[in-house]
C-alpha cells in the first residue's frame, strides 16, 4: 500500500545534521519504494516557498522565521490553517515529525490528529527527568504523544527513555535505528601513516560531548605510547581546554587541531585515522561511530546511552565516562593495532554496509506506516480522553486546547472549504509517465 | 506476541545490529531493567527538620522586628535617637563578638578599613536623608505599604539561606529590604526618623546575617535560644502596635516550624527519582 506523507521537522536542508539527513534520506528511500513524500519546514534566511529536491521530494519553506535554537515561535494555533491547507493540497495520509526539539513538528502532528491524519513521530534524542526545563519538555511530549499514532526511537535506551517520559504504551514504540550512506563513508588505506597510529576525534568541542574527559586523555596516552597523534575535527568553547593541553605538554606536533569540519569533509579525515575516539557523555545512537566503522576505523567509546547497542564487541572498545577507563580501553585498541589484531577496514566497511542501510531503515518505517494506516479511526471524545490522562491539572488544559483546535479547524473548513482547494500535482504520476516513455510536451 | 515453542528462543539482545526475528515494537521482559529510582534519597528525621527550619525564621523575625520598629516611630514610642544609639551600641557589641568568634588577627588595617566604611556611610547617609525622606512621600500610602510587602518578601525569597538553589541572590535580597526601608521611611515625620530609620535597616539585613552565620557555624547550639529569645522580641513588639498581627506572627510562625517540616516528611514516599541509562553521564574522577 503506497501512502502520501508528510515530514515535518525545524531541522532541514540547507542546515547540515544528523537530523536533517535523516529526514532526507528517509523521504529519498521511501520515494524509491513508491510512496509520496513531502517535506514541511520553516524558512531559512530568504529561502521561502516551495523547492524540489531531487527525486521530486518537494519541500514547503513555510515563511515563518526561527527565533530560538532554529525552532520557531511555539503558538499552537496559528500554524493550523497553512498546515491544513498543505495536507489537503497534497492528499497526506501520514504526518510524521521529526525531533522533541521542533515545535514545527510537534504543531503539526496536533493539527494532524485533529484533522484525523495519523501521525507519527521519531525521537532523536535523549532527555532527563530532574531539572525544570526537562520536566517542562517531557509534559509538553506527554501531551504530543497523547495524539500520536505510534512512535519511532533510535535505539532501544531511546525507547525507554521515551516510554517513561511520554508515559506510552511501550508496544506503541518501535525501535528503528539510524544509517549511514556507506558509499560516502569508504576506507582507504593509502591515507593513513604506517609509521604512526593516528586517533581522530570529530564532535563540537563541549562539555555534553565530553571534551573536559578528551583533554585529560590526551596527555596521558601521549606520554604511555611515543607513536600516537591525534586529529581533532571540530570546535566549540572548549577548544581552549585542548590547546592549553597542547601548550603545556608541548605536543604540538602530535596534536592537529583542524577546526570546524565541513560535512563533505568529513570522509577525508576520518579515513586518515587508525582508531576512532568518542568521549560523549549522552547520545541516543551517536552516528559518527559508524561513519568511523565504516571508514574502516576501530572505534573507542564511552559507554553512553544508546551507544552499546550500535556497533558489535569487535568493533568497538567501550569505557566508563572517566580518564582512566577510556586511557584503558585506548590502551587495549593500541596494542591490538600493533599486533594486527583489528578487523580489515573493508571487513569494517562491509559489515556497516550490509547492517545499517536507508533502505532498511524504509522498509521498517514502512511496516510502521501499514500498521497505523489499517488501525482503526479514533474519535474526538477518545483523544479528549487521552488527553485528561496526562495530568490533574495538565489534562484539563490540554482538553481545552485540543478542543479549541477543532474548533478552529471547523472555523478553518468553513472560511475555505475542502472542495476549492486545489490539489497539488503528484510528481509520481509524472515519474510514470516519463518512464513510460511519453512524451510529456506533446501531451501538455 | 506468539510464543512459538518449536523454535529454539535466544535470549534477545539489546543490540540494534542483529536482526533477532521480532517485530520492532516488541517489548521484552528485560524492558527498564536497569531504571533505578530513588538513588540518593535522604531520610529525615522531624525534630532535626525543625531545628534547620529557624534559618527561616530568623529572617523573618529581622523583618517583623523592621516593621514593629518601623509602627513604633510613627506612633511616637520610640524616638529615633533612641533607635539609633540602641542599634549603633548592638553593632559595635556584634561586631567585637563577630571579630572574637573569627579568631582574627588584629590586624589594625582592616579594623581602620571597616571604621572608615562605618564613618563614610554614616556621613553619606545623613546628608542624603532629606533626600531619602522626599524621594517617596509623593506616592498613597496604601501604594507604599503595597510595595514594602512585595519588597520585603522579595528579600525573604531570595535570601541566601545556606543552599545552593539558583534563585538565590543575597544583593537583590539586600537591595529589596533597603527599598523597603525607603518607602517605609518617607512616612516619617523628620530626617531624623528617616535616616534612623535606613541604618537600623542596613544593620539588620546587611550586617545581621554575616553575624548569624558565623554564630551557626562556631555555635550551632546557640540558635535555639537565638530563637526563643529573639522571637519573644518580636512577640512584644508586634503586640503593643497591633494584637491581629501578633496572631498572624505566631500562626506564621506554627506553620513554618511545625507544619513544613511535617509536611516534607509526608511526601518523601511519593519521591520518584528515575535514574537509568539515558542520563548524561557524570565524569568519575
Amino acid at each position: 500500500m503506497k501512502h502520501s506523507i508528510c515530514m515535518v521537522s525545524d531541522f532541514f536542508y540547507p542546515n547540515i545534521g544528523g537530523v536533517e539527513s535523516h529526514i532526507y534520506q528517509l523521504s529519498q528511500c521511501l520515494i524509491e519504494r513508491g510512496h509520496k513524500v513531502i517535506v514541511v519546514t520553516h524558512a531559512y534566511g530568504n529561502r521561502s516557498g516551495i523547492r524540489y529536491l531531487s527525486n521530486g521530494l518537494k519541500v514547503y519553506y513555510l515563511p515563518i522565521q526561527p527565533v530560538y535554537n532554529q525552532c520557531i515561535l511555539p503558538t499552537v494555533f496559528t500554524t493550523l490553517p497553512v498546515i491544513r491547507n498543505i495536507l489537503l493540497r497534497e492528499s497526506i495520509n501520514i504526518v510524521h515529525g521529526h525531533s522533541a526539539f521542533s515545535a514545527l513538528a510537534l504543531e503539526s502532528i496536533f493539527h494532524a490528529r485533529t484533522m484525523n491524519v495519523k501521525a507519527v513521530f521519531t525521537d532523536h534524542s535523549l532527555f532527563g527527568f530532574a531539572d525544570l526545563s526537562s520536566i517542562l519538555t517531557n509534559k509538553i511530549l506527554k501531551f504530543s504523544l497523547a495524539g500520536v499514532n505510534h512512535a519511532i526511537c533510535v535505539s532501544h535506551t531511546c525507547k525507554e527513555n521515551t516510554v517513561l517520559r511520554g508515559k506510552i504504551d511501550p508496544s506503541d514504540v518501535s525501535v528503528i535505528p539510524n544509517a549511514v550512506d556507506a558509499s560516502v563513508f569508504t576506507p582507504t588505506s593509502t591515507e593513513r601513516d604506517p609509521e604512526k597510529i593516528t586517533i581522530v576525534v570529530m564532535s563540537r568541542l563541549v562539555y555534553r560531548k565530553g571534551a573536559d574527559l578528551l583533554a585529560s586523555v590526551i596527555p596521558e596516552i601521549c606520554s604511555r605510547h611515543s607513536d600516537v597523534q591525534f586529529i581533532i575535527g571540530g570546535d566549540g568553547p572548549k577548544r581552549l581546554a585542548i590547546e592549553e593541553v597542547r601548550e603545556h605538554f608541548q605536543l604540538h606536533d602530535r596534536i592537529r587541531l583542524l577546526g570546524t569540519v565541513g560535512h563533505s569533509a568529513v570522509r577525508q579525515v576520518l579515513v586518515r585515522g587508525d582508531i576512532f575516539l568518542n568521549t560523549s557523555l549522552t547520545e541516543a545512537f551517536c552516528i559518527a561511530i559508524v561513519e568511523a566503522a565504516s571508514c574502516g576505523l576501530q572505534v573507542v567509546s564511552t559507554s553512553v546511552g544508546g551507544i552499546p547497542e550500535v556497533l558489535p564487541p569487535d568493533m568497538i572498545q567501550l569505557a566508563e565516562p572517566s580518564a582512566t577507563s577510556l586511557v584503558e580501553s585506548l590502551d587495549k585498541a593500541i596494542a591490538k593495532r600493533r599486533n594486527c589484531q583489528l578487523l580489515s577496514p573493508d571487513g569494517a566497511h562491509d559489515w556497516v554496509r550490509k547492517t545499517y542501510t536507508w533502505q532498511n531503515v524504509a522498509e521498517r518505517t514502512e511496516i510502521v506506516y501499514d500498521k497505523i494506516s489499517a488501525a482503526t479511526e479514533v474519535t474526538l471524545a477518545d483523544r479528549l480522553h487521552r488527553y485528561n490522562k496526562c495530568g490533574l491539572v495538565a489534562g484539563k488544559i490540554f482538553i481545552f486546547i485540543a478542543a479549541l483546535n477543532y474548533l478552529l479547524l471547523i472555523l478553518c473548513n468553513w472560511i475555505s472549504p475542502v472542495q476549492n482547494i486545489d490539489l497539488a500535482v503528484d510528481c509520481r504520476k509524472l515519474r510514470r509517465l516519463k518512464t513510460s516513455g511519453v512524451n510529456l510536451e506533446q501531451s501538455s | 506476541m506468539a510464543m512459538s515453542c518449536d523454535r529454539s528462543r535466544k535470549k534477545w539482545q539489546k543490540v540494534l545490529y542483529k536482526d533477532q526475528g521480532v517485530s520492532d515494537n516488541y517489548v521484552d521482559e528485560s524492558f527498564l531493567e536497569e531504571m533505578k529510582k530513588n538513588l540518593h534519597i535522604r531520610t529525615y528525621e522531624f525534630w532535626a527538620v525543625v531545628r534547620e527550619s529557624n534559618v527561616v525564621m530568623h529572617q523573618i523575625y529581622s523583618v517583623w522586628i523592621f516593621v514593629a520598629v518601623y509602627f513604633h516611630m510613627r506612633n511616637f514610642v520610640l524616638t529615633p535617637q533612641f533607635l539609633f544609639e540602641m542599634s549603633s551600641a548592638v553593632t559595635i557589641v556584634g561586631y567585637i563578638v563577630n571579630f572574637v568568634i573569627l579568631h582574627e588577627n588584629a590586624l589594625t588595617k582592616s579594623r581602620w578599613k571597616d571604621g572608615k566604611t562605618m564613618g563614610i556611610f554614616l556621613i553619606l547617609g545623613f546628608s542624603l536623608s532629606p533626600i531619602l525622606m522626599t524621594l517617596t512621600k509623593t506616592i498613597s500610602t496604601d501604594t507604599i505599604y503595597a510595595m514594602t510587602f512585595f519588597m520585603l518578601l522579595a528579600n525573604l525569597l531570595f535570601h541566601d539561606y545556606g543552599t545552593d538553589a539558583a534563585i538565590v541572590s543575597q544583593a537583590f535580597s539586600l537591595n529589596a529590604a533597603i527599598f523597603a526601608s525607603i518607602c517605609l521611611a518617607s512616612r516619617l515625620p523628620t530626617t531624623w526618623h528617616a535616616f534612623s530609620l535606613v541604618t537600623f535597616a542596613f544593620e539588620l539585613f546587611a550586617l545581621w546575617p554575616i553575624l548569624r552565620r558565623n554564630l551557626k557555624i562556631h555555635f550551632p547550639r546557640l540558635q535555639i535560644i537565638l530563637s526563643f529569645l529573639l522571637g519573644s522580641v518580636v512577640t512584644v513588639s508586634v503586640a503593643t502596635v497591633s494584637s491581629v498581627a501578633v496572631v498572624v506572627f505566631l500562626l506564621l510562625h506554627l506553620f513554618i516550624t511545625i507544619l513544613c517540616p511535617a509536611w516534607l516528611i509526608r511526601l518523601q514516599p511519593y519521591k520518584n527519582n528515575i535514574h537509568g541509562p539515558w542520563d548524561e553521564a557524570v565524569i568519575k574522577q
